[in-house]
């Protein structure tokens, strides 16, 4: 076996994803047996699959407490940075309050998604990565538009 | 202090904190931040080259950056700059994880305005390899947050758990992503693009990126 037609075929840019497909299989095959357990004490806990549907409108994301009146109890990493944690959460606006008084399915409906449903986690207590998040549609939106608008 | 840990980067001089996600600054961390804001700014400032390719049997051809292509490429190149040197200050894995995704997508930005086949082809190749390598990476926090309970690199360096498997996983979501040595062929093909500085905030970002995990996996 020739080791230098080896070194030529995984200098290809085609071959590098079929490669690191290959590599990440055989990684994830063995990390598949490995042992691991399960800390109770998550940082951020979410409640059981299915319990709070058809009892809240805001199905998976009810998080108690009343918006800029009540806090819900929120767990946080670092407490003494949130001043004013577990006011915001599930904040509606008036027309997401209109529609969540008709559908019990509002917490997963993509109409609550402008100006609909606050979710304290997303906004305030971890709002770095929600930037980070939308910056990178941006950025692929932008490359996609300026290709498109450049193209021959 | 609750905030206070060693590690091998070095002292510990303070913490900007976003609500859970806590940056900080350390020895490393404050130098590797000056570096990639410096060559930022030298991409902001700087012409980019012109290539010279000799013909033989014909006349040499210039291959140049066109106005359009070099605003483009120039803010693809300054948000990657941007967003490498706030990884460098991070304190939170999955926010380590995202800003890698940033990084990844704005070096594709970087190269996808140049006309030329082989470099688009390359870069079709490395953006598939950086979207595969998102599985491992945010796979790899999600299971340190799930053995740990939490995310916060501050919070983990304190408690000493065997996380070597999950870190294993996360490593290799960072070999993808910067393209680390059998995985380079895409990436080294995507450098052969004309216009320089911009071309090299590719290299500058993944060089960084890779000794940061390490700071980071080490930490942990």
């Amino acid at each position: 076996m020739d080791i230098g037609r080896l070194w030529n075929y995984i200098s290809r840019p085609e071959v590098v994803p079929r490669l690191f497909a290959v590599f990440l299989c055989l990684i994830m095959i063995i990390e598949f047996f490995v042992p691991t357990s399960y800390n109770e004490d998550q940082l951020y806990p979410k409640y059981p699959p299915q319990s709070q549907v058809f009892k809240s409108s805001l199905a998976p994301y009810d998080r108690g407490g009343e918006p800029l009146k009540t806090p819900a109890d929120i767990k946080t990493q670092y407490p003494q940075f949130e001043p004013i944690r577990g006011r915001i959460t599930a904040y509606l606006t008036p027309p997401a309050i209109w529609l969540s008084e008709r559908t019990p399915y509002f917490g997963t409906t993509i109409v609550s998604t402008p100006g609909g449903i606050l979710d304290e986690i997303l906004y305030y207590t971890r709002g770095l990565d929600t930037i980070l998040e939308s910056l990178t549609l941006l950025i692929s939106f932008m490359i996609f538009s300026w290709v498109y608008l450049h193209r021959d | 202090m609750f905030l206070n840990i060693t590690s091998v980067a070095g002292k510990f001089y303070g913490y900007i904190p976003f609500g859970d996600i806590v940056l900080y600054v350390t020895e490393f961390s404050a130098i590797s931040f000056v570096i990639a804001l410096f060559f930022t700014l030298v991409v902001y400032f700087t012409k980019p080259e012109k290539q010279l390719e000799s013909q033989i049997g014909g006349f040499d051809r210039l291959n140049y950056v066109s106005l359009e292509e070099l605003k483009i490429r120039r803010l693809m190149a300054i948000l990657c700059g941007i967003c490498t040197a706030f990884a460098m200050l991070t304190g939170d894995l999955f926010n380590y994880a995202l800003f890698l995704a940033v990084i990844g997508i704005a070096n594709i930005g970087i190269v996808s305005a140049v006309k030329k086949e082989w470099v688009l082809n390359a870069a079709y190749y490395y953006g598939i390899i950086a979207m595969i390598s998102t599985l491992p990476l945010f796979g790899g926090a999600a299971l340190i947050l799930a053995k740990t309970g939490t995310l916060s690199i501050l919070e983990l360096a304190g408690k000493h758990q065997d996380l070597l498997f999950q870190k294993m996983l996360y490593a290799a979501g960072m070999v993808g992503e910067t393209g680390v040595a059998p995985f380079y062929a895409a990436k080294a093909e995507m450098f052969r693009a004309p216009g320089a500085p911009y071309i090299l905030m590719i290299h500058l970002s993944s060089l960084l990126i890779v000794i940061r995990t390490a700071e980071i996996l080490l930490t942990i």
